[in-house]
C-alpha cells in the first residue's frame, strides 16, 4: 500500500492526462473548460512544456559530470575536459547577462555566428563522406532485394541532380516515378504500421503494461 | 601482394581518397558554373500553385523548423517563399518549433531579399518574427488556440498585443497555411493539430493547410502526405528549391548548387556501377 | 532576379568571426579527411560546450516568457509545473527517483494523448482513403502515361498492391509460411524498392549539406559571391 504512491498514482496521473488531451482533441467545443487559453487542456500542455523547459539542466550536470571525472582522473582527455568546461562557463555567463538584463553581449553573438553555427552546419555535413564511402563498399548487387535497392536508388540519384535528364530525358522520368509512386506502397507501409505501433504503446502504457518510461527496472 | 588485380586495388582504395575527390567535385562546380535546364516536379509545381492563391492581406505563417546546419538543403526555398508571399501582398508570422538558431536563419533570409522584399516591408505590420520556443508537437497544440500564451512578445520585445499584424489573430484558424521548414518532423505536427484538429478550435476560421519544404531526405517520408492531401505542396531539398526559385523568378543558391549537385551525383553513380562491375569481375575469377 | 548575393563583410570583427568559422570547419573536416588529432578533438569539445551553454539559455529564455513571467503577473497555477519541473532532478538522487516519475507521467500523458488521438487520421485513416481513390480520368498523375483518358491505374494498382504486400510483411504474429509467404517475398522487394529511393533522397540531402561547405571555403576566400 505504502507504494502506491510510486506506481499506480503514476499511472492514474499519465492515464488522466492522455484523457484530457483525448478528450480536448475530439470534443474540445462541446465541453466547457477543456480547450482554449484557459481550458485544463491548455494549462496541461503549457505544464508539460514547462517541465520539458526545466529538463535541460539534467543534460548539463551529466556532461559537467563525465567532464569533471575526466579532469579528476588526469586523463588524455582531460585537457579537452577543461576546454569544455571552461567555454561552457564562458558562453554560460553571457548568456545569463542577456538574460537577466536583455542586453546581448557582442562575444554572445559572434560566438553564436561564427563557432555554433559553423561547427553544427560542419558536423551535419560530415555524413556526406560517409554516405559516399558506403554506398560504393556496401550498395552492390548481390542478390535480388540488394538489385532492387540499387536500381531505385540509381534512378532516384539521377533525377535528382539536372545532370540526369541531360544524359537521357529517361532518367527523371524514371526517377520521379520511383519517388512518386515506386516507394509509396513501402514508405505508406512504415507510416501506416508505426501508427499503430505508436497506438498499441500508447494503449499498454495506460493500462500498465509498458513500464519503461517511468523506470521501474531501477 | 603482387597477384591483385585492378579490382582488388580499387576495393581496398583507402576511403580518404574518395573522400578529397568527392569534396572537389562538390566544390569546384562553383566556380565554374555549367547552367543545366531544370525541370519542375508536381509537387514543387503544386506548393508554387499554393502561393500564388494568396490574396493581399492574407496571412500565411513560416515555421522555421530547420537549423542553420541544413541551409543547403533549406534556406533557398525559405528564401522562394518569402519572395513570393510579398509578390502575392501576403503577410507573414515567423517562428521556430525546431530549432534555437533560427534567428540567424531568419537574418540571412532578410539579408538575402534586402533589397527585393524588406525595403517595402514594415516590422510589426507586413511580418512579424518570434523566434524559438521548444516544445515540440504540444508547442504546436497550445499555439493552435492562443499564439499569446506562447508569443507574449516578439524578438525585438514588442508586446503580441501590440504588434498590429497580430491585432486579430491568436489561433490557428486566422492564417491561411503553413510553410514549414524542416529537418524532422514538425510538418507532421501541424498535419495533426491545426489541419485536422478543427473540432477544437475556438476561433471562427477555417484550419489552416500546410505544406513541406523541408530537406530532400524527407521527401520519401512526406510524399505519403502529398498524395493523401493533407500536404498542398512539397519542396524537396535544394533540388525542389531551384525548382521553386525557376517558378518564382528568383535565382538563389539552390540554382546555383544545382551544378555541385549534378556533378557528385554522377560521380556516386559512377562509383557504384565500378563496384559492382569488380564484384562480378572477381566473382568470376574465383569462379 | 538574384538572390544570393550579400556584400562581403567589411567589419573586421565580422572578418575574423568568418575565418575562425572557417578554421573550425577545416578542423572538423580535418578528421574525415586525414585522421583524429587533436584539432579535431578541440572543434568536438568547443562544439559540444557551445551547444549545451546557448541550448540552456534559450530554454531559461522560453521559460522566463512562459512561465515566470505569467507566475510574477498572478498565474500562481503555474507553479505547480515548476516544482514538477524541479521533481525532474530526483532521477539523480537513486533513492528518491520515483519522485521524478511524477513530472515524467505529465510529459508522456501529454504526448501519448496528443499522439494517440491525433495520429490515426493523418497515418492510418487518410492513407488508406487515399490508396483506394480511383485516380481521376483524364488527368496525367506522373507524366507517365501522359494524356491517359482513364487516369493512371496502373500506378494505382501497384500501390494497391504493394501497400498490401509490405503490411502483410510486417505481420510478425503470423509465420510468413504457405501461401502468405509469395506475399511477403513481394512485400520485401516493395520495401527495398522505397528503401532504394529513400537512399537516392538522403545522398541529395547530404551531399547539398557538403556542397554548401565547400561554397563557404569559396565565399570566404572571395572566390564566389559572398
Amino acid at each position: 500500500m505504502s507504494q502506491v504512491y510510486k506506481r499506480e498514482l503514476v499511472f492514474i496521473v499519465t492515464g488522466v492526462v492522455a484523457l484530457v488531451m483525448m478528450l480536448d482533441y475530439f470534443f474540445g467545443k462541446n465541453i466547457p473548460g477543456l480547450s482554449g487559453s484557459g481550458g485544463i487542456a491548455g494549462q496541461l500542455q503549457t505544464w508539460a512544456l514547462i517541465i520539458q523547459l526545466m529538463a535541460i539542466g539534467l543534460g548539463a550536470i551529466n556532461l559537467i559530470q563525465v567532464h569533471y571525472r575526466q579532469i579528476s582522473r588526469k586523463t588524455d582527455m582531460a585537457i579537452y575536459s577543461i576546454i569544455f568546461m571552461v567555454f561552457f562557463a564562458f558562453l554560460l555567463l553571457l548568456g545569463l547577462y542577456k538574460l537577466f538584463t536583455g542586453v546581448e553581449l557582442y562575444p554572445y553573438t559572434w560566438v553564436f555566428a561564427n563557432v555554433y553555427t559553423s561547427l553544427g552546419t560542419t558536423l551535419y555535413a560530415i555524413t556526406g563522406f560517409f554516405v559516399f564511402s558506403a554506398a560504393y563498399r556496401a550498395f552492390r548487387a548481390r542478390n535480388v532485394d540488394a538489385a532492387i535497392l540499387l536500381i531505385g536508388g540509381c534512378f532516384v540519384l539521377l533525377a535528382n541532380a539536372p545532370i540526369g535528364e541531360v544524359l537521357w530525358s529517361g532518367f527523371p522520368l524514371i526517377g520521379n516515378w520511383f519517388n512518386n509512386v515506386g516507394q509509396i506502397p513501402g514508405m505508406r507501409a512504415f507510416t501506416v504500421v508505426g501508427a499503430l505501433g505508436l497506438l498499441a504503446y500508447g494503449f499498454r502504457a495506460l493500462i500498465g503494461k509498458e513500464k519503461g518510461f517511468y523506470s521501474e527496472a531501477s | 601482394m603482387s597477384g591483385q588485380t585492378i579490382w582488388d586495388k580499387l576495393a581496398r582504395m583507402d576511403r580518404r581518397v574518395f573522400y578529397w575527390i568527392l569534396f572537389i567535385c562538390l566544390t569546384v562546380p562553383y566556380m565554374t558554373p555549367l547552367g543545366l535546364p531544370i525541370t519542375v516536379t508536381p509537387s514543387t509545381r503544386s506548393y508554387y500553385d499554393g502561393l500564388k492563391t494568396i490574396q493581399p492581406g492574407e496571412v500565411v505563417l513560416l515555421s522555421i523548423n530547420s537549423g542553420v546546419s541544413a541551409w543547403g538543403d533549406c534556406l533557398p526555398a525559405m528564401v522562394a517563399s518569402v519572395y513570393q508571399v510579398h509578390e502575392q501582398g501576403g503577410k507573414l508570422i515567423v517562428w521556430s518549433i525546431g530549432y534555437n538558431d533560427c534567428d540567424i536563419t531568419w537574418a540571412r533570409i532578410k539579408t538575402l531579399l534586402a533589397t527585393n522584399v524588406f525595403t517595402d516591408w514594415v516590422e510589426g505590420e507586413d511580418y512579424v518574427y518570434f523566434g524559438y520556443c521548444p516544445g515540440q508537437e504540444t508547442n504546436v497544440a497550445l499555439l493552435r488556440d492562443n499564439i499569446r500564451g506562447v508569443y507574449t512578445k516578439d524578438v525585438r520585445g514588442v508586446a503580441t498585443d501590440d504588434i498590429p499584424l497580430m491585432e486579430d489573430i491568436n489561433d490557428a484558424s486566422k492564417i491561411k497555411f503553413v510553410m514549414s521548414s524542416d529537418t524532422g518532423d514538425a510538418q507532421i505536427y501541424y498535419i495533426r493539430q491545426w489541419k485536422n484538429g478543427p473540432v477544437n478550435y475556438v476561433g471562427s476560421g477555417q484550419p489552416p493547410l500546410v505544406a513541406e519544404m523541408g530537406i530532400a531526405m524527407n521527401k520519401s517520408g512526406d510524399m505519403v502526405y502529398y498524395l493523401s492531401g493533407d500536404e498542398f505542396g512539397l519542396v524537396a531539398g535544394s533540388r525542389g528549391a531551384a525548382e521553386l526559385e525557376a517558378l518564382v523568378g528568383l535565382k538563389g543558391n539552390a540554382t546555383i548548387t544545382m551544378d555541385s549537385i549534378s556533378v557528385s551525383h554522377v560521380l556516386l553513380v559512377l562509383a557504384i556501377i565500378l563496384a559492382n562491375v569488380g564484384m562480378f569481375a572477381t566473382r568470376g575469377q574465383k569462379k | 532576379m538574384i538572390a544570393n548575393v550579400a556584400a562581403y563583410p567589411s567589419d573586421p570583427l565580422v572578418i575574423l568571426g568568418i575565418w575562425v568559422a572557417l578554421f573550425l570547419m577545416l578542423a572538423i573536416y580535418s578528421y574525415p579527411l586525414y585522421k583524429e588529432n587533436p584539432v579535431y578533438r578541440f572543434a568536438e569539445h568547443i562544439f559540444v560546450a557551445t551547444a549545451l551553454a546557448i541550448g540552456i539559455i534559450v530554454n531559461l529564455t522560453s521559460l522566463r516568457n512562459s512561465a515566470w513571467t505569467p507566475l510574477v503577473g498572478g498565474n500562481y497555477l503555474l507553479i505547480i509545473p515548476i516544482i514538477l519541473g524541479f521533481c525532474m532532478y530526483f532521477l539523480l538522487i537513486p533513492k528518491q527517483r520515483w519522485v521524478s516519475r511524477y513530472p515524467i507521467a505529465i510529459l508522456v500523458g501529454s504526448s501519448l494523448g496528443l499522439g494517440i488521438a491525433s495520429n490515426p487520421l493523418p497515418s492510418i485513416i487518410t492513407q488508406v482513403i487515399s490508396t483506394i481513390t480511383a485516380p481521376k480520368a483524364g488527368t496525367a498523375v506522373w507524366a507517365w502515361f501522359p494524356g491517359s483518358p482513364t487516369g493512371d491505374w496502373f500506378s494505382f494498382v501497384f500501390v494497391a498492391v504493394g501497400l498490401i504486400c509490405s503490411m502483410t510483411y510486417f505481420l510478425l504474429t503470423y509465420e510468413h509460411t504457405g501461401p502468405v509467404k509469395p506475399v511477403t517475398i513481394a512485400g520485401r522487394y516493395f520495401i527495398m524498392l522505397a528503401l532504394g529511393a529513400y537512399f537516392g533522397n538522403t545522398v541529395l540531402f547530404r551531399f547539398s549539406m557538403l556542397a554548401e561547405r565547400g561554397q563557404y571555403i569559396l565565399r570566404v576566400l572571395g572566390l564566389v559571391p559572398y
